[in-house]
């Protein structure tokens, strides 16, 4: 046996001394590689996670933003038409109250200018009357002058 | 090439500490280590959320490991807790291997008397490299089948007094997972160090044209004993923590 252990150089110290440097690299390479490696595998794992999540999120948000505004556009619709109806409808108002108004003005103005062409015509008439009776007693001056003479 | 082939079945002894022996393959295990763990200092450092392609293959290679240990281990808790040691082992003797045939390594050395002394062995053509990773699985092994199973149930998978052929069986498995430790050493021990002799030859009757082909071939037997090394510490982490027969 010693003879074996012998031929292939197999010495406890050195059997110790490998097992010591396999713990080393074990060690080493936990600390320095697995370790690093495996929480940046699960750290990019989480972060997929999280960029699907967000995305679902996203999506919903969207779908949600589309139907609000779908929604405020109709409601926008609706005001509008209101707001138009109502304008149109205090316009109508507005011109039957003017057409109204001007139609009573016009009749005053014509009442007014009637009034106006009667009493000139009775002016007219007046005057007339006057002139012919003082032709008359003018044309009698002398007819009674001329008689007399 | 004029004194022959010479083979050294163990590393050789450079000097040493305080008593302590420094052998090649120390000092090679300690070249290895330093690379693994600068790579793994600096790569560690420059992780961003965005990976960079080296980041990526790092990060697919995790991914792929840890997804095949759940998978076998049947538990992702436990696929996790397992999973530095197995990528340790793997990544350890792969790098060793594949450290095997670069410029410097075994044609490096100092002249002591008449012997060439090579400065650096491959780690895994040591015994006591193989050896220690070994012991390091087979405890594991056994220390998490008994923690996951408890003692008694445990030692039940190997003591069977119920009938006479599960005491026999039970026997049997208890040799062949003593034997774990020899299998585990000498497997990886005996085909790293056949494919440096087997370069060896081939460099001494056909060099120029044969060791580079064999010396490709070698890496991949490399690699491959890395992953065969790692997979049966995982494996056998699976049949200790798993229920004996007729437990439930």
């Amino acid at each position: 046996m010693q003879q074996l252990l012998s031929a292939f150089g197999i010495d406890w110290r050195l059997l110790i001394a490998q097992a010591v440097n396999f713990g080393v690299v074990i060690g080493a390479l936990w600390y320095f590689l697995y370790k690093p490696v495996l929480a940046m595998l699960a750290k990019r794992q989480e972060v997929i996670a999280k960029g699907v999540e967000d995305a679902a999120h996203a999506q919903a948000a969207l779908a949600g933003a589309d139907t609000e505004a779908s929604a405020r556009v109709a409601a926008a619709d609706t005001e509008a038409e209101r707001i138009v109806s109502a304008a149109r409808e205090a316009g109508d108002a507005e011109k039957t109250r003017l057409l109204k108004e001007a139609e009573a003005r016009a009749v005053a103005v014509a009442k007014d200018a009637e009034d106006r062409a009667k009493e000139v015509a009775a002016r007219a008439k007046r005057e007339s009357e006057k002139e012919i009776t003082r032709l008359a007693i003018l044309a009698a001056e002398k007819l009674l002058k001329k008689h007399y003479d | 090439m004029q004194g022959g082939i010479s083979v050294v079945l163990k590393a050789e002894q450079l000097g040493s500490v305080f008593g302590f022996p420094i052998t090649n393959a120390l000092v090679m295990t300690w070249a290895v280590m330093l690379l693994l763990i600068g790579f793994a200092f600096f790569f560690g450092r420059s992780l961003s959320l965005v990976p960079t392609k080296l980041q990526s293959a790092v990060e697919w290679a995790f991914e792929g490991a840890l997804a095949y240990m759940t998978e076998v281990l049947e538990s992702k808790k436990l696929a996790r807790r397992f999973f530095p040691l197995v990528a340790s082992i793997f990544l350890f003797i792969a790098i060793a291997n594949e450290l095997e045939f670069f410029p410097g390594v075994g044609s490096f050395g100092l002249v002591h008397a008449t012997n060439f002394l090579p400065l650096l062995r491959t780690p895994t053509t040591d015994l006591n490299f193989t050896l220690a990773l070994a012991m390091i699985s087979f405890f594991t092994i056994e220390i998490t089948g008994i923690a996951t199973l408890g003692f008694f149930k445990y030692v039940g998978k190997y003591v069977n007094l119920k009938s006479p052929i599960g005491f026999v069986v039970g026997l049997i498995e208890f040799i062949s997972n003593l034997g774990r430790l020899i299998s585990f050493s000498f497997r990886l021990f005996g085909n790293i160090f056949a494919g440096e002799v087997m370069v060896l030859v081939a460099d001494y009757f056909l060099p120029y044209f044969l060791p580079a082909p064999l010396m490709g071939f070698e890496m991949f037997i490399g690699f491959v004993q890395a992953l065969v090394f790692a997979m049966l510490t995982l494996f056998f982490i699976k049949l200790a923590i798993t229920e004996p027969h007729g437990a439930h």
